[in-house]
């Protein structure tokens, strides 16, 4: 185990960097440790807590974000290294409070027990919609790989993305979809 | 009444958790809250020469450490006291906590816990139960036989508890048989994998009284093992559960929140301690690594006339939930079945490792493995159907348990012939496909639940109980059936759960009781609070209580339209009058009657308003690498009653994907007490890729006792999984694999050696 001395880890002896960076459409401007990671940046720095952490090595998926609109895993970045880069989260995905199709189906088809993985496995999923706004079962399990849910199974999360892009291509098409929403949604059991 | 029973209605905390909103453990901050850190062993087994703490204490920042010295003598488990705080004179696994330290920041408090100089002798290691169990092995425990621990407990040594259930004559049994089969099955630990780590904010507040915020699944057990640790009265101890990033079992027993609280008291100021997942892995309470030896004795029929098991559960070094595990067990080594003649008995065992514990369903999935593989393989050496085999053997209405505990309605025949049907059992499969059947039963966890309700000046509700929502939605289904007896919708009831001083006493989100024992608490909350709401409605309506009805939140005079008023105007009303509208309701399940001489050093003689399920599924085998591919599955589950298909379905789903990671790629292996995982990189968890087509169908033979005929629902879909998976594998590339994981070696070598001529 490497022996750092105390004095080296003082907060007082702590360097930091002058980091800029757009969240979720707002720049800030943050002074910040360089060894803290973009997660510390935004759950510590700035109070951000719908970005979970879990594993710390980007194999969970729990902190996902989009940085300038593709999915990383915030813990194995550096905070530094997204100076000048835009990172949207969890709270940048219904910012008047109306929640995004996403997060509407995620809601109606179960696809949430514990949640914890839900900000995550949303970014990711958003992602996935943006490139590819009808994507097949196959293309959205690739798209979700990297987010580990223990809770669901992963089934009904499936089934949510599904939902979300057909009431998202609706809306794009300006196609009235009744059927998405009444009898085509998961309320018809 | 009735109309919201049977109704997929969103969770409760959906929108909340969807908006990242919600608050879990992890993202709570106090006030002056310092951070804490563990200090933890890196050997297995070593005497404590000597700690020093002087440098730590020299890093900036750095408000309290704290070693087993310094605390009180005093021992705690729930059913032997053999644990310590921190590690005194000898630790026992890899990862025991043997310091702590609290400091102004995180980094501090990470240096300090470096800087903490332990000097160790290491010792030998009992690496596994076989050695545990040797004459002239090490104890573990060498004063043992000094702690206090439960009367009921059969101990010796190494074994921290044995429990047996013996019914008929088992010699006789077996001399009756024609045939008389041996084999013996094993399995390796898996971990809960839930993703929020475990946590605690502990602080002194009002002096003299602890509060602990902790993501923990039983407040009131946290409260009377905190009070009984720090030598205060349980009523100085205010648990109060945080948002749960999932648990599974794996935060039932303490975890850190007697750490938090020893740096908090030492500190004079609140601690904060949240574990990172390398220490989830070292020192949690992962699923016990069992090694199972079935003799069973059938007659050419195929009949069973008697069956004899011993299994050996690797407990760890310390008991936590291991001496009562082997009770529930020896119930799941009966296997849902007709057998005049048994002896089963299972024992837990100390050794040098991480304390194993509950893990959903604890020994159903090891248990179920070898019973159900057992099954096949009698099956086939008998030139029997498999499901044809069990349909001969199971347990049907009226029959009587392995401890005497007479059933009411079993649906078992109809859970196997739906499930068998749904994966079209004897239809021809392609080469190298295959698939497989296991039926399994589970207990609902009994126990009280109570909790508070009352009704607010708006007509909407307030239900507060000692539950944890764990994530499984069993408080929205407790809402649902509240909210149903009142007329209210679901969105209208607000939930307060587990905290040991504003919420009635609960059992805990444990045992798939949860929305079974909550649920009747709060049937018998809404029962009283409409009595209340009737009764001034009368008053008030001048209306007889037998005319009045509650629907979409009014009270009406049945058969006169223009007599009503709404919810909010009788609490108003009642507010004037006395205070409002409130109630409490209490459940607790009746205990199951059964035979007690059939059972020795048993915690669990009955298995509560059980519930029946079939599995089946369709796998593919490549026959080059003995990788196995999950095409289908099927869920056939008694439920009683479906409260809210939808979750329940998650549940299902969600189970099954769990026991299929156990199944086929999840293990702790260790190398002698060493465990070989440090954090999910090296633990093969299922993702979304390897989820198969999962069908659930619900059975619903309502039970006696349930809420509407509910039964417990969340930990049987994992119990059949990896027998339904080595049953499927063997049917398609003749490859029995008898140890879990069935990793594609594993499938190769079996595959070989029946080729060989061997099973």
């Amino acid at each position: 185990m490497s022996r750092v001395r105390p004095q080296q880890l003082g907060p007082r002896n702590v360097q930091r960097v002058r980091v800029t960076l757009g969240i979720n459409g707002r720049r800030h401007v943050l002074d910040v440790p360089p060894q803290h990671t973009l997660l510390d940046l935004l759950r510590t720095h700035l109070g951000l807590l719908g970005t979970k952490a879990s594993c710390g090595e980007g194999v969970c998926g729990a902190c996902t974000v989009l940085l300038d609109g593709r999915p990383i895993n915030a813990c194995l970045m550096l905070g530094a290294s997204a100076d000048g880069r835009s990172v949207t989260t969890v709270e940048g995905l219904s910012p008047d409070g109306t929640l995004h199709p996403l997060q509407q189906a995620f809601v109606e088809c179960g696809a949430i027990q514990c949640g914890y993985c839900t900000p995550g496995m949303l970014l990711s999923a958003k992602a996935l919609l943006d490139a590819c706004p009808m994507p097949s079962d196959g293309q959205i399990r690739r798209g979700l790989s990297g987010n580990l849910c223990r809770c669901t199974g992963y089934v009904k999360i499936v089934e949510a993305v599904r939902l979300a892009s057909q009431r998202l291509a609706a809306r794009t098409n300006h196609q009235p979809q009744v059927a998405a929403d009444d009898a085509g949604g998961p309320w018809a059991r | 009444m009735g109309a919201l029973i049977g109704r997929s209605i969103p969770r409760l905390d959906g929108i909340q958790k969807a908006s990242g909103r919600f608050q879990y453990g992890i993202d709570l901050v106090i006030a002056g809250m310092l951070h804490g850190r563990v200090v933890r062993s890196p050997h297995p087994h070593a005497r404590l020469r000597a700690i020093d703490t002087s440098a730590a204490l020299a890093v900036p920042g750095v408000v309290a450490v704290v070693t087993g010295c310094d605390l009180p003598d005093r021992r705690f488990g729930a059913l032997i006291k053999d644990e310590t705080v921190l590690a005194v004179d000898v630790v026992r696994y890899v990862g025991q906590p043997v310091a702590a330290v609290a400091a102004l920041s995180l980094e501090a408090a990470i240096e300090a816990a470096a800087q903490v100089t332990v000097e160790y002798d290491p010792l030998p290691a009992v690496e596994d139960p076989d050695a545990a169990l040797r004459a002239g092995a090490p104890l573990v425990h060498e004063a043992w036989a000094s702690y206090v621990a439960h009367p009921r407990l059969i101990r010796h040594g190494n074994v921290c508890g044995t429990a047996t259930i013996t019914k008929g004559d088992l010699a006789r049994g077996m001399a009756e048989a024609d045939h008389v089969f041996e084999d013996v099955f094993t399995t390796e630990p898996v971990h809960q994998a839930y993703l929020e780590p475990r946590m605690a904010v502990a602080a002194w507040d009002p002096p003299g009284c602890l509060t602990v915020y902790s993501n923990t699944q039983l407040p009131f057990e946290a409260q009377a093992v905190l009070a009984d640790i720090l030598g205060v009265s349980p009523g100085r101890v205010r648990v109060i559960t945080t948002g749960i990033g999932g648990a599974f079992g794996g935060k039932l027993r303490i975890g850190v929140e007697h750490i938090a609280a020893v740096l908090a008291q030492r500190a004079g100021r609140p601690v904060r301690i949240a574990l990172t997942m390398e220490e989830e892995f070292a020192a949690a309470y992962p699923r016990h690594a069992m090694r199972i030896t079935l003799r069973t004795g059938v007659r050419r029929d195929g009949t069973i006339v008697a069956k004899e098991a011993h299994a050996v559960l690797d407990a760890g070094a310390f008991s936590g939930s291991s001496p009562g595990l082997p009770s529930v067990a020896t119930l799941v080594l009966a296997g849902p079945y007709r057998i005049p003649n048994l002896l089963l008995e299972a024992t837990s065992v100390y050794t040098h490792k991480q304390n194993f514990g509950s893990y959903r369903a604890p020994t159903g999935p090891q248990c179920a493995f070898a019973v159900e593989s057992q099954m096949d393989m009698i099956a086939r050496r008998l030139g029997l159907d498999p499901l044809a085999f069990r349909l001969r053997n199971v347990v049907r209405d009226g029959d009587v348990g392995p401890t005497g505990q007479v059933f009411g309605k079993v649906s078992l025949e109809a859970a196997l012939r739906k499930a068998a049907a749904a994966i079209g059992w004897g239809d021809r499969t392609q080469p190298h496909h295959g698939k497989g059947l296991a039926c399994t039963w589970w207990t609902t966890t009994g126990g009280p639940s109570g909790v508070y309700a009352k009704l607010n000046a708006d007509g909407t509700a307030t239900l507060a109980t000692g539950c944890a929502e764990i994530g499984t939605g069993a408080l929205t289904a407790a809402a649902q059936m509240f909210a149903d007896h009142l007329g209210l919708r679901v969105e209208d009831i607000t939930m307060i759960s587990a905290d040991t001083f504003a919420t009635p006493y609960d059992h805990g989100a444990q045992g798939s009781r949860s929305a079974f024992a909550v649920g009747n608490a709060a049937r018998a909350a809404a029962a009283e609070i409409r009595r209340q709401v009737l009764r001034l409605a009368a008053d008030t309506m001048e209306a007889s209580v037998s005319d009045l009805d509650i629907s979409d939140g009014r009270v009406r005079v049945r058969g006169t339209p223009s007599r009503q008023m709404s919810l909010g105007d009788v609490v108003r009303l009642a507010m004037q009058h006395d205070g409002g509208i409130m109630a409490g309701g209490t459940f607790a399940a009746p205990a199951t009657p059964y035979d007690t001489t059939c059972v020795s050093g048993h915690f669990y003689p009955a298995f509560n308003s059980p519930s029946f399920h079939a599995h089946a599924a369709e796998v593919a085998v490549d026959p080059e690498t003995g990788a196995v591919e999950v095409l289908r599955y099927v869920v056939a589950q008694d439920v009683g009653r479906a409260i809210n298909p939808r979750l329940i379905e998650g549940q299902i789903e969600g189970g099954v994907v769990q026991g299929l990671g156990q199944a086929l790629r999840e293990r702790i292996p260790y190398q002698g007490a060493f465990a070989l995982v440090h954090n999910f990189g090296d633990y093969a968890l299922p993702r979304v890729g390897d989820t198969p087509e999962i069908v659930s169908i619900l059975i619903e033979e309502p039970d006696d006792i349930g809420p509407h005929g509910a039964r417990g629902v969340a930990e049987p879909p994992i119990i059949g999984p990896p027998a339904t998976i080595a049953n499927a594998v063997d049917d398609a590339v003749g490859a029995r694999v008898t140890n879990l994981p069935l990793w594609p070696e594993r499938v190769l070598r079996a595959m070989r050696e029946r080729a060989r001529g061997g099973e």
